[in-house]
């Protein structure tokens, strides 16, 4: 097992920077999510570290070993890919062997190391078996036995779990992370599926536009997004955001709408709101933090609710504020009905406030 | 599928009973346009000379004969020996012309399918460029280029020409078929130890064996047929391939027309056995790729 360190990691095509200066360091054993939009750069990241696409700058370390210039063979890692990549002529044991033939093992011990690969992933009952003749979890197995029958230093995953169905994918999901946890694996993986980056890594790199937007646990990421994009992209339902002013009414900071309310703020959120660089400020609220009154209390503001999706255990509430709408979730035992008139109370300590033209969030001077 | 036809109302089972009986006769008299001269060329070739000349013609040969074979397979005899000769001749500059235009195409289309370089567009369709014109507008430039290479009068002249045909073809069966493999296959393999140049051996090629060997077929067929360049180019007898040597050979004793079917039969002999033993991969080439995998 090894680290992995990016620093000023950089990939252009042309002129369009696909990468642009990401940094970031993978401890010995960490689970780390690459994770964002399509197209935000985080495949491209993958595949910079695998070695598989030059590099346009920066450098990239694995172990104590700079493999800028290195041929991917050179490199001690294994990985796995969204559509399997598994050799269609060879066999399961074919496959499996194959990267242990290239090392130039003794057949003996090549023998010894599938067998045992196979048993770890259950694949033994497989092993004479041609990819075409396997189903998609079954696939999906034999390419994490290629990745691990090698003992790499470091393990990429690219989306490995995106070509399979719903139900698949939650095992699969719990069986990656226990194969994380048995191995004590470095782990690089690519996902675009927030949930799976949230409930398997132990850090996540969100990405967007070829730049690392945050890096850090997703419990911090969660509860600390830094700007709007990650406030948005983490977490479903998402973040509520309500564009909102920021004014001063007998002394005291609030956020008014053009709706005619003012939501006064308390000392800690008030001096956040003072270091925004324009008046314009921008509310953040996650669907388990906001209350939803029938009637009106101290604090609350005027909504009109849109849709109600019950979902068995919680329901949720899109209800319009200010020109956006918000996500809150209610026990099912709530009746609320559209259209209807309701009051929403947001928690003063769980709020987060984003400047409205940088789109940071604003913190405590 | 009994069921779905008794409950179809008689119009549109009619309809569509007429749609297959079109299909079928349209097929039949497919069937008959191509096989029927084969079939008179194989009776042809089993008549005496006099059967052969006879009229009105005797559909079945009375007596059957194996002689024209015999005679064209003989090596002790000079038609046997011309004849053998020849078909030497063809199967060299065949076999040869194969072999080369699948040692060029594989790595070309290869290239063309995975790297980005300048000029690849124009290179692509340059390749296509000689196969925009009439076979007959090359004769007499490449006819001055042999000579000026010194190639006039061996079968080097022909291997190259029949190159500048067949290359260009072979090398778009071919990008296409790699087109279809993914590449993830190759990095796949890179990561786990190949080099580049292993994971084109290992994995690649095993996968693009049947648009190979499609290839293959397709170039030994076209320098087996040819005739108007190997007529052009070679005067030599003793140099001739089949197609000029046998029309050549028969333009002089005309009247052997169970000669001239044997020895077109036997001509044939060699790309049939070709196709019938191949003809798994070769419609394997043909629709790979048709369904996503």
């Amino acid at each position: 097992m090894a680290e992995v360190v990016l620093q000023h990691v950089m990939k252009y095509y042309g002129s369009m920077a696909a990468v642009n200066d990401v940094n970031f360091t993978v401890n010995h054993g960490e689970f780390v999510a690459l994770v964002g939009p399509s197209g935000c750069g985080k495949t491209t990241t993958l595949n910079l570290i695998a070695g598989l696409l030059p590099m346009s700058g920066g450098d990239i370390k694995i172990g104590d070993r700079i493999v800028n210039d290195l041929d991917p063979k050179d490199r001690d890692i294994a990985m796995v890919f969204q559509n399997y990549a598994l050799y269609p002529n060879k066999t399961v044991f074919q496959n499996l062997a194959f990267p242990l033939q290239m090392r130039k093992l003794p057949k003996d011990e090549i023998n010894r190391k599938v067998q045992e690969a196979a048993k770890v992933l259950d694949i033994t009952h497989l092993l004479e078996r041609k990819p075409r003749e396997l189903s998609g979890g079954q696939q999906q197995r034999v390419a994490l036995g290629r990745a691990l029958v090698r003992d790499p230093a470091v393990f990429l995953m690219d989306e490995p779990l995106s070509n399979l169905d719903a139900k698949l994918r939650v095992q699969m999901r719990s069986e990656i992370k226990r194969f994380h946890q048995d191995l004590n694996a470095t782990i690089v993986y690519v996902t675009h599926d927030q949930l799976e980056a949230v409930t398997m890594a132990d850090k996540m790199a969100v990405m967007n536009g070829g730049l690392l937007q945050q890096y850090d646990t997703p419990a911090q990421v969660f509860a600390n997004p830094v700007n709007m994009f990650v406030a948005s992209f983490i977490g479903s339902p998402a973040m509520s955001l309500v564009p909102l002013d920021v004014a001063t009414v007998d002394g005291k900071t609030v956020l008014t709408s053009a709706e005619g309310w003012n939501l006064p703020l308390s000392d800690a959120n008030a001096r956040k709101v003072a270091g925004a660089s324009s008046r314009k400020v921008v509310l953040g609220a996650r669907h388990s933090t906001i209350k939803l009154h029938k009637s009106q209390v101290a604090g609350s503001v005027p909504s009109k609710v849109y849709t109600v999706e019950p979902t068995g255990d919680i329901t949720f509430v899109q209800a319009f504020l200010s020109g956006a709408i918000v996500n809150i979730s209610l026990p099912p035992t709530a009746s609320v009905a559209p259209d209807e008139m309701v009051w929403l109370e947001f928690d003063q300590e769980r709020i987060h406030l984003f400047d409205g033209e940088t789109e940071m969030a604003l913190r405590a001077a | 599928m009994t069921s779905t036809s008794d409950t179809a109302t008689p119009r549109s089972r009619k309809g569509v009973d007429g749609w297959r009986w079109t299909g079928r006769i349209f097929l039949t008299i497919m069937i008959l346009y191509t096989a029927l001269p084969m079939v008179w060329m194989l009776l042809t070739s089993i008549k005496s000379g006099f059967a052969a000349m006879q009229f009105p013609p005797q559909w079945w040969p009375t007596e059957p004969t194996l002689a024209s074979y015999r005679k064209l397979l003989d090596p002790q005899n000079s038609v046997g020996q011309d004849f053998l000769r020849f078909f030497w001749n063809s199967l060299f500059v065949s076999f040869v012309t194969t072999v080369l235009a699948v040692v060029v195409a594989v790595p070309a289309a290869y290239a063309f399918s995975r790297f980005r370089f300048p000029g690849r567009k124009f290179l692509f369709f340059a390749v296509l460029l000689r196969n925009m014109f009439p076979a007959v507008i090359f004769l007499v430039p490449l006819f001055i280029l042999m000579r000026v290479l010194g190639l006039v009068n061996t079968h080097g002249s022909l291997i190259l020409t029949y190159l500048t045909f067949g290359l260009p073809l072979a090398i778009w069966l071919l990008k296409g078929f790699y087109d279809n493999i993914p590449i993830q296959l190759e990095q796949a393999a890179r990561i786990d130890g190949a080099t580049r140049f292993q994971a084109f051996l290992l994995i690649v090629t095993p996968l693009s064996v049947p648009g190979i060997i499609a290839t293959a077929i397709y170039s030994f067929i076209g320098a087996w047929n040819e005739y108007i360049y190997a007529a052009t180019f070679l005067t030599k007898n003793e140099q001739l391939t089949l197609p000029v040597g046998i029309q050549r050979f028969f333009s002089e004793n005309t009247t052997d027309f169970p000669g001239l079917m044997a020895a077109s039969f036997i001509m044939s002999v060699p790309v049939v056995v070709l196709f019938l033993v191949l003809q798994k991969y070769f419609v394997r080439a043909l629709t790979e790729g048709a369904v996503k995998h």
